[in-house]
């Protein structure tokens, strides 16, 4: 009986999700028809990707906010340049960008000495409103349409709805990148001493640990990973506007903390936001067949956000004290 | 040169204020604009509309004292604008205008349970917060513009005490309501946070939170209460918004918070906490206002207004860790 107590607290957000799921399946039976699953399947691309990058920023024991104004300015830039500088060209220079991006949040966070999660949330919030109006300089605050190309943008068709046998391009995608950061967190030691910083800085750092460079890394990653969702994601909708990032740091968050990765730092895996991101899309997907208006479901992404950080924190209240 | 430093870490407000103030005095020359900047009415107006935003300011700094934060005075800033004016449906003006200001209260009250009492992490904690009141307030107003009917209601934001609000040589225009409001927070919270025991005890608590349990000072209730003063200023910032536009609207959500909360650290506040004053605070919140202005009369398209802000801010977040670290390795 302890035992099932335990596991429900561990696993509350899970529960209710499931529970909602549940209720959803009842009263909307259209929520278990293939085509509904099929749909869950698709919107998995983006949010995942981008999740993946932030599941490093948090295991790291910091937090990145700037996700939003790199997935804008990536979008915008890459469509921009398949006419100039073709499929591939435009592909390289838009991961890099993003890297770059990830990468300019760690510099300015160890110049400034930044050591707490405050810290880093507000420079990150900052650069994110930077990044997202360089999109809009950029664009001109215009949105660009896959059939205004002159180009062939054949790649990026086939990222965007094309398949491999039973799977979607975008799903092989996730598939490869998980897997290579799986291997990457697990079996190789700079992703052992990103798990080691968010643990413990200080102890990190005295135990001869690369603490800057692991900060590098997690932002670059984050930010490598936020453009490629943002590939994925204008890829599959043809379309990119300089706003099409907004709300996707939110959403990679709460996944992540719902997944159950510790907003400490220190702990957690990709495995987990995988089930994080799973449960978000689910939720948001009973919430539109129960009709409750997108308004009312930023409400609610909020109130679980709060909900997941409160139950985490008090696990780690409740561990301080046994 | 480290004098220099000093005074540019130290009175960074200041030193922002008076590159502002230089720059603008050489703008009609160098960029061929007017020089409306130094009339009257535009110093006034630029005061009414950084009013606001100080108002807001003034609860935060105490939560940024005590070595917390609030990010969620935005969400409660649309959703009090909206209730105060939506409430009047309903109920008399005084009464909707002091429900919307008491939700404030209230929203502020459950931050403080769960950052102070639960011991979350004040940040993500109240940026959550601040997420779902901005879907509320989307909800309410259907994610338009709720307009005012009562014109009692906009007097508030827009009248004038002292004068008739009109500009003419030799004519005293009178002092705008907001402004006034302004200055008696303003009044009201310096009183508070330099004599008062509960002010003392932030900065106490923000000094070092340990030292100061052992100390024997309430931690919870002091920091709890921070919160809940920060609540319903923001509500109280909202109704003053709405009545200033005379509408309501949910638009006005995350970077609100963001730049009160930049504003106190540029007056000198902390997010290290025990440092900083409601004066700091003013100063800092009063080169937010400047910037606006002055930008809008440079004639900057508001893309690279909204660069050139963020760009401010990541400078002034720097800055403050910087100063942290340096501190840090003094010791």
């Amino acid at each position: 009986m302890r035992a099932l107590g335990s596991i429900l607290k561990d696993y509350l957000v899970l529960v209710m999700i499931l529970g909602l799921a549940l209720i959803t399946a009842v009263i909307q039976p259209k929520f278990i028809s293939p085509a509904n699953l099929v749909n869950i399947m698709r919107q998995f691309g983006p949010l995942i990707l981008v999740s993946l990058g932030m599941t490093f920023v948090i295991i790291g024991g910091f937090i990145d906010l700037s996700v939003a104004g790199t997935i804008n300015l990536v979008a915008v830039v890459t469509i921009s340049l398949i006419d100039p500088l073709g499929q591939a060209g435009a592909l390289a220079t838009g991961l890099f960008l993003g890297s770059v991006c990830g990468a300019m949040n760690a510099v300015l966070i160890l110049t400034g000495g930044a050591t707490t999660q405050a810290e880093a949330l507000f420079i990150t919030f900052g650069m994110s409103t930077v990044y997202s109006s360089f999109a809009l300089i950029y664009s001109g605050g215009s949105t660009r349409h896959f059939w205004d190309l002159t180009t062939s943008h054949s790649v990026f068709d086939s990222i965007g709805a094309g398949d491999v046998g039973p799977l979607s391009v975008s799903f092989i995608i996730f598939l490869v990148a998980l897997a290579i950061l799986w291997i990457f967190h697990t079996r190789t030691a700079a992703g052992r001493a990103i798990s080691l910083t968010g643990g413990n800085k200080t102890a990190a750092r005295l135990a001869g640990v690369p603490v800057d460079r692991s900060i590098v890394l997690i932002y670059t990653i984050g930010g490598f990973m936020a453009a490629l969702g943002a590939i994925v994601l204008f890829s599959r909708i043809t379309t990119a506007a300089p706003v099409i990032g907004f709300g996707f740091e939110t959403n990679a968050i709460l996944a992540v903390v719902v997944g159950g990765t510790t907003l400490k730092g220190g702990k957690g895996s990709v495995l987990r936001t995988v089930m994080g991101v799973l449960l978000v899309i689910m939720l948001n997907n009973c919430l539109n067949l129960l009709g409750v208006s997108s308004y009312m479901q930023w409400a609610a992404r909020g109130l679980i956000l709060v909900f997941a950080i409160w139950l985490d924190n008090r696990k780690e209240v409740q561990g301080n004290q046994l | 040169m480290n004098n220099l430093y000093r005074l540019f870490v130290r009175q960074k407000a200041l030193v922002a204020i008076v590159i502002i103030l230089v720059v603008m005095a050489m703008a009609p020359g160098l960029f061929s604009v007017g020089d409306q900047f130094y009339s009257a009415y535009n110093l006034l107006d630029m005061l009414n509309s950084s009013s606001i935003l100080m108002i807001l300011g003034f609860g935060v700094s105490l939560t940024i004292i005590s070595g917390g934060c609030d990010l969620s005075i935005g969400g409660i800033l649309v959703v009090a604008g909206i209730l105060s004016i939506q409430l009047q449906d309903f109920m008399p003006m005084p009464l909707a205008l002091l429900l919307a200001v008491l939700f404030g209260t209230l929203v502020g009250f459950v931050n403080g349970f769960l950052v102070v009492h639960q011991k979350t992490e004040p940040f993500i904690i109240t940026l959550g917060v601040g997420l779902m009141l901005t879907g509320v307030a989307q909800q309410l107003s259907d994610a338009h513009p709720v307009p005012a009917k009562n014109p009692d209601f906009m007097q508030i934001g827009n009248g004038y005490l002292f004068g008739d609000g009109t500009f003419a040589d030799g004519h005293f225009p009178g002092i705008p309501n907001l402004v006034i409001i302004m200055l008696v927070c303003f009044v009201l919270f310096a009183w508070l946070m330099r004599y008062t025991a509960f002010g003392r005890n932030l900065y106490a608590i923000g000094g070092d939170y340990d030292v100061a349990r052992y100390s024997g000072i309430d931690v919870i209730k002091n920091k709890w209460m921070t919160l809940v003063i920060s609540g319903t200023m923001a509500a109280l910032g909202g109704v003053l918004l709405s009545s200033k536009l005379n509408t309501g609207s949910a638009v006005y959500g995350d970077f609100t918070a963001l730049v009160v909360n930049c504003g106190a650290v540029v007056g000198g506040t902390s997010f290290a906490g025990g440092v900083g004053g409601i004066p700091q605070s003013a100063l800092g919140l009063l080169v937010f206002g400047l910037l606006d202005n002055a930008m809008n009369m440079l004639t900057i398209p508001s893309w690279y207004q909204v660069m050139l802000k963020g760009a401010v801010i990541v400078a002034i977040l720097w800055l403050d860790s910087y100063t942290q670290k340096r501190k840090r390795e003094l010791v």
